[in-house]
């Protein structure tokens, strides 16, 4: 059996029956931290990844993550076009995007700081203030919604004793609702950090926050 | 010229060039469709969706300003489909806005309640409490009230194309959008922002220097040009209670389009100046005292004629009209002749506007150095506007000072000479020593004109009642022209005008009417030095 206490770690596929790992279901290259050189440049910027470790004053794109910024560049024709993955590289560094870290993206594609701060805000995958180790989002539209998810962001919110968008005092946990996750056929669906939970029910949700402050994932 | 494309307009046979958009060719037939985001002079995103008319044939609605005309169309922008569009675009608008007018500054003159009151429902729907933001310092003269904008990102894209300073954007999305700055940025340190407050269509941003200062509809508008550079942008000046309470740019698209700095936009406390010279004065023993005009001029005339043809000096301001340089050359002239100078200041660099490059604070930082220098009078002095005036100060024969204040001048200036005349507006040091101090008035007083740095003439009028006695300096020193060459002097500014184009080649053939309120070129080509 799986050495994971609760169904579903965060691949569709596996309701229990399966004594597969995730590695075995994925492979090693998908499995855990996506690695800082950020794989082959076809890749090397797509979706902000969230580390359960942060590093809020980090500095951002020097060495292997400067390399990685060079390589986002090379993936698009202007300066601009680089925004979107090198504010994502940002806020996989330090886990939000700060205004200094807005200044400094703008510094480096040549753009005004107002805009990036415009763009920055705009989409809300961007944190824009510091969140605990792990970004607990609750899909709350329509198929969670009429699965419970009210349920389940109140069990969230009264394990850590936070209310919505407020990390808790051990610094392990903020909790957020969120639009579509896309993962409709398995509500409630959570996304915690980069990885989504599946068919999470209130009674589950101690068992998953004390799971994830133990590995720290 | 462009090929016509003819179509039908709410009935009417339009014929416009090519590219012109729905918009613009109802503009030609006097039909305004109603707009936020459509400016003339910035790209149109077509985002305020309320300039959307009904095209036949045409599946939906279609946005009057990017949507160009094509042959043979025909659009309603008064039908009962393009009516009822605008009502519940209109609707939509309210959802939000606060309806704070009785507080606002741009009630009156505000496009959210023009449109609204024409054209929306009479009873709002909404039940839901509405979303509120406050309001937020940009710095510069701009406050911005978040409540009220409408999201037509006329600022953002003043300051990106027209000023090109990237500083505003909007910040978040949906109904949580605002205007901002980068987080505490502001707009300190930009010269045109002003601009911003112009156009936007609602309160939202609005100048703190006119916050709660006066309401639009008691104010009368006065068609006038800029004094703040030689560039003259076209100005109105807005009066209230006889007093200057705002500038705002009038268009032109020769000279400024719709726009002005933030400087000349707030350079008019000096027209609302009291301490006014308000009757004639004359030097005794004991001080001065006030006399009547008719006595004064008269008195001038009596030490003239006593003095015979003593060279005569005189310095005057670039602030001066046009008229009132002409009237000041030809007095000279009946006096015998002498010379004329003028100093004016000059400022180290330009500010150019980067999005509308002919339109630049100017380096002269007066409004008639052109028209100066073509009646003939010289400029002395540094870029200060100090200085120079060394032989002048010692000047035995007669002295005329027109409007320049000559603070840095020793108090014994002036105090040799046989006869000194000072022409101002305020009690200054040029009045010392002067044996007849003669009240003027300020551009904002009378009609006349200025000369530009590309040497357009164009007219400003009277927005202001004079104080006391005071008489525009072409009336007066036309008067004592009239008296020495035996001539009417000028009744009316056209009059002065007209002996000044005369008598000076450059301004030949040149009639107010030709100038109207858009100016006129100069016959003669201008010296740009250092512009």
């Amino acid at each position: 059996m799986s050495d994971i206490p609760f169904k579903n770690p965060g691949w569709a596929g596996n309701t229990g029956e399966f004594d597969l790992t995730e590695e075995q279901v994925r492979g090693d290259d998908f499995v855990g931290v996506r690695p800082k050189h950020g794989g082959h440049a076809s890749g090397a910027g797509t979706l902000p990844y969230m580390h359960a470790d942060k590093h809020p004053d980090a500095k951002l794109f020097e060495g292997e993550y400067g390399e990685r910024f060079d390589k986002i560049l090379t993936r698009y024709p202007t300066k601009q076009a680089a925004l979107l993955p090198a504010l994502g590289l940002a806020q996989e560094i330090r886990g939000h995007v700060s205004p200094e870290a807005m200044d400094r993206v703008a510094e480096l594609l040549d753009l005004s700081p107002a805009y990036v701060r415009g763009v920055a805000t705009f989409y809300t995958m961007y944190n824009k203030r510091p969140v605990g180790r792990h970004l607990v989002q609750v899909c709350t539209n329509i198929s969670c919604n009429l699965a419970g998810a009210d349920e389940v962001v109140a069990a969230f919110l009264r394990y850590t004793d936070t209310e919505i968008g407020e990390t808790s005092e051990d610094g392990n946990f903020t909790v957020i609702e969120a639009e579509c996750l896309a993962a409709c056929g398995f509500p409630t669906c959570v996304q915690i950090n980069s990885r989504y939970f599946e068919n999470v029910t209130p009674t589950e949700v101690p068992k998953i926050c004390e799971h994830l402050k133990a590995q720290g994932e | 010229m462009a090929e016509l494309i003819k179509l039908t307009i709410d009935g009417h046979d339009v014929a416009v060039p090519r590219g012109t958009t729905i918009l613009e060719a109802a503009k030609t037939i006097g039909a305004e469709v109603p707009h936020y985001c459509y400016h003339p002079g910035m790209s149109s995103p077509a985002m305020c969706r309320l300039c959307l008319v009904d095209v036949e044939g045409a599946p939906k609605p279609m946005p009057g300003c990017v949507t160009t005309v094509m042959e043979g169309q025909t659009v309603h922008t008064q039908s009962e489909k393009a009516r009822k569009n605008r009502q519940g675009v209109l609707e939509f608008y309210l959802v939000n806005h606060p309806l704070d007018c009785p507080i606002c500054d741009m009630s009156g003159e505000c496009n959210l309640q023009d449109y609204v009151h024409d054209e929306g429902r009479e009873q709002g729907r909404g039940r839901e409490p509405k979303r509120v933001f406050g309001r937020d310092d940009f710095g510069g003269d701009v406050l911005f009230y978040g409540d009220r904008c409408v999201m037509c990102t006329r600022c953002v894209r003043f300051m990106s194309e027209v000023e090109q300073d990237h500083r505003l954007t909007v910040v978040e999305r949906g109904d949580r959008s605002i205007i901002d700055t980068f987080f505490d940025e502001g707009l300190d340190g930009t010269n045109w922002h002003g601009n911003i407050v112009d156009i936007c269509p609602v309160g939202a941003l609005v100048s703190k220097d006119f916050l709660h200062k006066a309401r639009a509809w008691d104010l009368e508008h006065t068609p006038s040009v800029c004094t703040s550079c030689s560039q003259g942008c076209n100005i109105d000046l807005h009066t209230r209670d006889n007093l200057v309470q705002r500038i705002k740019p009038r268009e032109n698209l020769d000279v400024n389009a719709w726009w002005m700095c933030d400087h000349g936009r707030h350079n008019y406390e000096w027209m609302n100046h009291g301490d006014r010279i308000e009757a004639p004065l004359v030097r005794e023993d004991s001080g001065s005292r006030a006399v009547d005009w008719k006595s004064s001029l008269s008195s001038i005339l009596a030490r003239a004629g006593e003095l015979g043809n003593q060279p005569v000096k005189a310095v005057a301001s670039p602030f001066s009209s046009n008229e009132d340089l002409g009237a000041l050359a030809q007095l000279v002239g009946a006096l015998g002749g002498g010379e004329t100078t003028f100093r004016s200041s000059r400022a180290e660099a330009e500010v150019p506007l980067k999005g509308f490059p002919t339109l630049v604070r100017r380096r002269d930082l007066a409004p008639n150095r052109n028209g100066a220098e073509l009646i003939g009078f010289k400029r002395v002095g540094n870029d200060d506007g100090f200085g120079g005036l060394d032989k002048v100060a010692e000047h035995d024969g007669i002295l005329i000072v027109l409007g320049d204040a000559l603070v840095d001048q020793t108090p014994d200036f002036g105090s040799k000479a046989s006869l000194y005349i000072y022409l101002g507006t305020h009690d200054s040091p040029a009045a010392r020593n002067a044996h007849l101090v003669l009240p003027v008035t300020t551009h904002a007083e009378h009609e006349g004109t200025f000369t530009n740095h590309e040497g357009r003439v164009q007219r400003f009028w009277p927005a202001l009642q004079p104080p006391g006695m005071a008489r525009p300096a072409w009336l007066v020193l036309g008067a004592l022209v009239g008296e020495l060459t035996e001539r009417s002097g000028p009744r009316k500014a056209t009059d002065a005008f007209s002996s000044l184009s005369g008598a000076v080649s450059a301004f030949g053939g040149i009639t107010y009417d030709d100038i109207g309120t858009r100016g006129a070129v100069v016959n003669e080509s201008v010296s740009l030095t250092g512009d």
